[in-house]
């Protein structure tokens, strides 16, 4: 019996959860499978998986923005259309986090790729600045 | 400076500072043990990619996997913790250099050690590079002079050739390469010395000897010392021939010494190991061969047309007993040109340097040699070979024919012309002088014992009188009927003295 991995178990779930059919049933199929091949206890990193392939193929922008406090309807507007032409994507799902030790401006996290433009991260740019060019 | 200077200083300092703010990608670190760490995300990283952890220690990416990054982290790993960003820096690892960098000791990532201050530099080379062309090479054809009888003599080494020095530990192997470093002064070469998996006393021995005989004006030092990671054993040969690259860059003639590469092939073996690939013949992993053959590749000599320029490269081996048939020697043998091999009896027979002119062999080295110098080193080459041979049959009888008798007493005065005290390098000139006397017998009837106190002697007399000779050996690289007479007469001179004494 070929190995499967994470991987695979979730992108199988996400192509039958395509399927037309009874949700319900479906859902519940899908952990009399993961306990028949005893594999509850990988059902986090799973999910991640599933999550992971979900948005790519709907293309869906899931975005972590972090703020000193809670960011304007209108700076969110902005963001989600810079995002969703960078990265070609539908719709933008957003979670927001605020963090205070920040300083200021924001943070944006799209999978492995951060844009940071928060004020910390200049002051620690200029900080690099003024040190290499005492040398 | 004033309060207020500063101050205007600082402001006009960071008035001048722009940032650009761009898309990072980061990792984060699932576990860190023994110099690795493993690291999420960084989905588009390239093989040997440099990474930057929190703390200011960078790694280097050597296992791709599916989700999974395996990092050599250089330097302090301690601080690092799991769940540490990882920024991705674009770049393959790159060392600083400059004209500057000559004269001092730099670790493995080019950052000195020597206590002077910081080096300026304006250029980075990458530290993994290719090898440079067949087009762009040319075939060895002139000579690295080391000083040392033996090695000019029978086994040469030629500028863009790669000899290995190999042999047991106390043989002199590093001696041989210190030698050679002392004697590059005033030869239009630059010395890199890499010390890889040394203790620091040696190094310091070493700095401290070349600083002495002023050669560190053209060598840089660098090292991985025994107490720091595997990981920057790793990477220190490398970084050595990316500075002598900069060198040959600007089209002089480097000579760099890898001191040693048993300890480069342990120390990735380290590496591999933790990364979990998989081990083959004595642990070694599968790529220990193309680790070595890609970093003795970069040594060569380029033509002219590509900006000239050579490297030169002595690495050294240590082998185990006298076992050259271990694997890392007989792979450095094969990449190598040729290899000088020391061995522990003779060293302790007082033959120093304990070279074993049987074994020992310079495959491109001969076309290098300057023409005197092939002519009398043909003779003694053929001498030796038959001393040896009859060496073995000459201790069991004492009824010698007359022949088998001058050979023997020939090849003793041989062995002991080529004896040598180290830091003692001999010029070239004096050198075809001294095995011009042996190998047309003169020294025959000078007792052994005295032979030493002969060929100084009649380097400081030929010295005064034989200066056409020695003008032309310099200068043409042959001598001449007229320079050949003279020196024949100043021998024939200086033995009558000597002998009368």
């Amino acid at each position: 019996m070929a190995v499967l991995s994470n991987n695979n178990i979730a992108r199988a779930i996400y192509l039958a959860s395509k399927e037309e059919g009874n949700k319900a049933e479906f859902y519940e199929k899908v952990v009399r499978f993961l306990a028949k091949r005893k594999l509850l206890s990988k059902t986090a990193d799973i999910l991640v998986r599933l999550d992971k392939i979900a948005n790519d193929e709907e293309k869906i922008i899931s975005a972590k923005v972090s703020s000193v406090e809670k960011i304007s309807e209108k700076t969110k507007k902005d963001i989600t259309e810079a995002l969703s032409k960078r990265y070609e994507g539908r719709r933008v799902a957003f979670k927001e986090n605020i963090d205070e030790k920040l300083l200021g401006g924001f943070r944006i996290e799209v999978n492995d790729e951060v844009i940071d433009l928060t004020l910390k991260n200049r002051m620690k740019k200029l900080q690099e600045y003024l040190t290499h060019s005492a040398k | 400076m004033s309060t207020n200077n500063i101050v205007e200083n600082l402001k006009r300092e960071i008035e001048n500072f722009s940032i650009q703010i761009k898309a990072e990608k980061i990792g984060k670190v699932l576990e860190v043990f023994d110099g690795i760490a493993k690291v999420s995300g960084l989905s588009d990283i390239k093989s040997s990619e440099m990474v930057a952890f929190p703390n200011g220690a960078a790694g280097v990416a050597l296992n791709l996997e599916e989700d999974l990054v395996g990092v050599i982290i250089f330097g302090d790993f301690s601080k690092i913790k799991e769940g540490d960003e990882v920024k991705a820096t674009g770049r393959i690892l790159e060392i600083p250099v400059s004209d500057d960098i000559l004269g001092r000791v730099v670790n493995a990532i080019g950052t000195p050690i020597d206590g002077k201050g910081a080096i300026k530099a304006n250029k980075t080379y990458p530290i993994e590079k290719v090898a440079p062309g067949v087009v762009t090479r040319l075939s060895v054809d002139q000579p690295v002079a080391t000083g040392i009888k033996v090695i000019d003599a029978i086994i040469p080494v030629g500028r863009g050739q790669r000899e290995l020095i190999i042999g047991d530990r106390q043989t002199g192997k590093t001696a041989i390469a210190i030698d050679a470093i002392l004697n590059q002064k005033g030869q239009n070469m630059i010395c890199v010395y890499v010390s890889i998996g040394q203790k620091d006393s040696k190094l310091r021995k070493v700095e401290a000897r070349l600083e002495e005989g002023g050669a560190m004006a053209y060598t840089v030092i660098v090292s991985a010392g025994a107490s720091e990671a595997a990981s920057l054993a790793y990477i220190a040969p490398y970084t050595g021939v990316s500075i002598a690259e900069y060198f040959m860059d600007q089209g002089k003639d480097v000579l760099i010494i890898y001191d040693d590469l048993s300890k480069h092939a342990v120390a990735y073996r380290e590496i591999s190991l933790l990364l979990r690939r998989p081990p083959g013949r004595e642990a070694y992993p599968g790529d220990v061969f193309y680790l070595h053959s890609r970093l003795l590749e970069r040594a060569c000599r380029r033509n002219e047309k590509y900006g000239g320029g050579s490297i030169t490269a002595l690495p050294i081996i240590e082998t185990q007993a006298g076992d050259i048939s271990a694997y890392i020697p007989t792979n450095v043998i094969s990449i190598t040109d040729g290899q000088i091999f020391l061995e522990t009896d003779l060293f302790y027979k007082g033959i120093r340097p304990a070279v074993n002119v049987g074994s020992s062999v310079s495959r491109v080295g001969g076309d290098a040699q300057i023409k005197a110098m092939k002519k009398v080193s043909g003779t003694l080459k053929l001498e030796l070979a038959q001393f040896r041979e009859l060496e073995a049959f000459s201790q069991f009888g004492s009824d010698l024919d007359d022949s088998t008798k001058r050979t023997l007493e020939r090849g003793k005065r041989a062995v002991e012309v080529l004896k040598q005290l180290q830091y003692a390098p001999v010029k070239t000139e004096h050198q075809v002088a001294t095995l011009y006397a042996l190998t047309k017998g003169y020294m025959d009837d000078v007792p052994v014992e005295k032979i030493k106190a002969f060929e100084n002697g009649l380097i400081e007399y030929s010295e005064r009188n034989a200066k056409v000779f020695y003008k032309e050996v310099a200068e043409k690289k042959m001598w001449s009927d007229k320079g050949e007479e003279e020196l024949k007469k100043v021998i024939e001179d200086f033995k009558s003295n000597f002998l009368a004494r």
